[in-house]
């Protein structure tokens, strides 16, 4: 799975997006949360980037901010050579088709008042890509695609079950025929029989349209499966960016290694044999994030250089790259 | 990957045909409206509220086509007469009602009007009328109505026939006017048609305003947030907060009084609360994914509008909305009472009411009617509403 190329579909440079939080009446000083700060990496054509992190680190944050649900507060987008953060809504217009987004709650994704039909029909009408019997028929395709039927096409969503809701999220997605899709913790919601159902689906939809998938989930055996490389996020920051092999034999970031350790094993003699690395305390408000490393409250090698300086990402080789100053030596 | 190769290649195969049938539906699609109809019907007290808005609207519009007289036409000999009268028997066929004007007017047995009874005599110092009919000198005496003025129950009249005391031969229902006569002989039945017209305008303005003004006005503030929001907002506190009776009493000035002003001080005004519901609604719809999911597909502000925000918040729209409409029928019945609303001859319910107030303590079914057409129609639609809320309620969706 590993095809190494140098081929960039998608690359974040500094991005950051900040929320404001208006405190006191007059709105007198505003406060920011700091959902994403300062995050940069690149995805290849047709690879698979896994992004991880605890809830809160940002990491929807992120794919909402690279598609423009948000706008940028700062730094940059750039989707096959085009800059998206700055670009206004119907400049964006041609590369809505190009990137797509499939969502977290397969129950909250779909509008109940259309049938399932005009919902995979909607972006061919939005983008005006066909009318009639073609459109009926693209339909249709799709539906066939993400394992439905033609017969699905007149019901409603509340007549679907989860796994199957979260198909024709995805024949949504595909009805555009993108090349780039951001998929918000498609699996978190359903069952385990079916998330390995909507995985494998997407890795054939991969293969079958050449797609390029940002995978964002918390579920590391999953994200491990599925991805060629991975980012770790932790409170707005990107610690570690690796090929899913080498962050797993040889991760290098404390947090990272604290994430890994926690994922159970189906072996009792294993598990009891293992030590399980256990983070203390919680994650830090982002409104006041901690000084310098931000992972410094709850890392067991914090030095006194963590509180001070802010450790930047650095390929340690190979496109490993590691945000920690135990790298530094 | 490595658990993965243990798995024979054979289970990776494209499932047999009977297997995709798995998937296919057998229970019928039902849509939301469908699901809401069925449970609406449930609902006995929202259906009979139901139905009476259908004969309402059934009586106003086809009522006033059929009757052989209009609101305006009056008949001054046939004043007062009320619904059920007492009448008394003169001859084998002919029966004379006493008004409450001590005057005779002629009727059938089965309480048909034939028409007012010319007095030969009008003595006001005895207090008595004669009169002669079928060759009967009839004597109604009304001296006893000064003799027994406090005595509210006491007899207030004696008709004589010939000399001799008639009694109440029996009590009928007026069948020729079935409400009966206003103070200018008009057919009250027909006045109630005629208001139940200008209430079902006023209902159907509210309805058009709220829908098309309060909807869409609530959908783009809510969707659009930030300061568009607020100034919107600001706007919608600065119309509601001038009271409604002050829009009427400034256009009554410019236009003078008539349902023009209302209509137009209801359409200027009524469209707020609905706005501020949508608004509402709007603000929370507007997060849910499958907004993002059409943003992201590229979908125009006015398509996300209309296509997804608008039809999910279609179940408190309509519960507003019938709450709304009995709120601007009563307003205007109220308006119309205290002089600001129709002005005569059109009759509206209000109108109806307050004209009915001057002889309230005599002819008190002039108020009767009116007020019963105005409890009717809000109770059928608080009914309506009530039933409807339950209805579309998607809490209580399975």
């Amino acid at each position: 799975m590993n095809k190494v190329n140098n081929n960039v579909l998608l690359e974040v440079k500094n991005l950051k997006k900040y929320f404001p939080v208006r405190k006191g009446f007059f709105g007198g000083e505003t406060q920011y949360v700091k959902a994403v700060d300062d995050i940069t990496f690149h995805i290849n054509k047709g690879e698979t980037f896994g992004l991880v992190g605890e809830s809160g680190c940002g990491k929807s944050t992120t794919g909402r901010t690279i598609i423009r649900l948000y706008d940028v507060t700062d730094g940059e987008v750039i989707f096959d050579g085009a800059e998206l953060g700055k670009m206004r809504e119907s400049e964006l217009k041609p590369f809505r088709k190009r990137i797509q987004m499939i969502f977290q709650d397969p129950y909250a994704s779909l509008n109940t008042r259309m049938t399932v039909g005009d919902i995979i029909g909607e972006p061919i009408d939005i983008h005006n890509l066909a009318t009639g019997k073609k459109r009926q028929e693209i339909i249709y395709d799709l539906l066939e695609r993400v394992g439905l039927n033609k017969e699905h096409a007149n019901r409603y969503p509340h007549e679907f079950s989860g796994g199957q809701r979260q198909r024709i999220g995805i024949a949504r997605a595909l009805a555009v025929e993108p090349d780039f899709i951001i998929c918000d913790e498609p699996i978190s919601a359903l069952d385990v029989s079916i998330q390995a159902q909507v995985v494998n689906m997407l890795e054939d939809l991969q293969k079958e349209m050449g797609l390029t998938y940002l995978f964002i989930a918390h579920d590391l055996s999953m994200v491990k499966h599925i991805s060629d490389r991975i980012g770790v996020m932790y409170l707005g920051k990107m610690a570690e960016i690796a090929t899913s092999d080498e962050l797993y034999t040889k991760p290098l970031h404390p947090y990272t290694q604290a994430l890994l350790s926690a994922i159970p094993i189906p072996d009792p003699e294993v598990t009891r044999a293992k030590q399980r690395e256990v983070l203390e305390g919680d994650v830090p408000s982002p409104l006041n994030p901690p000084s310098g490393c931000r992972f410094r409250t709850r890392c067991k090698y914090a030095m006194a250089k963590c509180a001070e300086v802010e450790p930047k990402l650095k390929d340690v080789g190979g496109g490993h790259m590691v945000a920690c100053h135990l790298m530094d030596k | 990957m490595a658990e993965n190769k243990s798995i024979p290649k054979t289970m990776w195969e494209p499932i047999a045909h009977e297997e995709r049938n798995k998937e296919k539906i057998s229970r019928p699609s039902v849509t939301y409206w469908q699901d809401a109809w069925r449970r609406l019907k449930q609902n006995k007290l929202s259906m009979l509220g139901l139905i009476m808005i259908a004969i309402l609207f059934t009586l106003a519009i086809f009522g006033p086509m059929i009757a052989n007289h209009t609101y305006s036409d009056q008949d001054l000999n046939l004043t007062n007469i009320p619904p059920r009268f007492e009448i008394y028997k003169i001859d084998k066929d002919t029966f004379v009602h006493v008004r409450r004007d001590y005057t005779l007017i002629q009727v059938s047995e089965d309480g048909e009007i034939l028409g007012k009874v010319e007095e030969t005599e009008d003595n006001i110092f005895q207090r008595y009328r004669a009169y002669k009919i079928e060759g009967k000198d009839i004597k109604l005496d009304y001296s006893l109505a000064a003799k027994n003025k406090d005595k509210p129950n006491a007899k207030k009249f004696m008709l004589l026939s010939d000399g001799e005391e008639l009694i109440p031969y029996k009590k009928v229902f007026n069948k020729t006017y079935w409400f009966g006569t206003d103070a200018l002989g008009r057919d009250l039945f027909i006045r109630v048609l005629y208001g139940a017209r200008i209430s079902l305008t006023v209902a159907i303005v509210a309805a058009l305003v709220n829908f098309f003004i309060g909807v869409l006005y609530g959908g783009i503030s809510g969707y659009m947030g930030g300061k568009v929001d607020n100034v919107m907002m600001r706007i919608v506190d600065i119309v509601s907060t001038v009271p409604l009776m002050l829009y009427v009493i400034m256009l009554m000035v410019v236009m003078g009084a008539g349902l023009k002003t209302i209509i137009i001080a209801l359409g200027l005004t009524y469209w707020v609360r609905m706005a501020r519901i949508v608004r509402g609604q709007v603000l929370s719809l507007k997060e849910q994914e499958y907004v993002l999911a059409a943003k992201t597909l590229g979908a125009s502000t006015w398509r996300i509008l209309i296509r997804h925000l608008i039809p999910n918040a279609m179940g408190p729209i309509i519960v507003a909305l019938t709450m709304q409409i009995p709120s601007a029928i009563f307003t205007e019945s109220f308006l119309s009472f205290i002089g600001l609303g129709v002005s005569a001859p059109m009759a509206s319910w209000g109108t109806l009411a307050s004209d009915a107030l001057g002889g309230l303590r005599t002819y008190a079914y002039q108020l009767f009617f009116p007020s019963i057409a105005i409890c009717i129609t809000m109770l059928a639609f608080n009914f309506l509403g009530d039933g409807l809320r339950d209805a579309l309620d998607p809490r209580l969706r399975k």
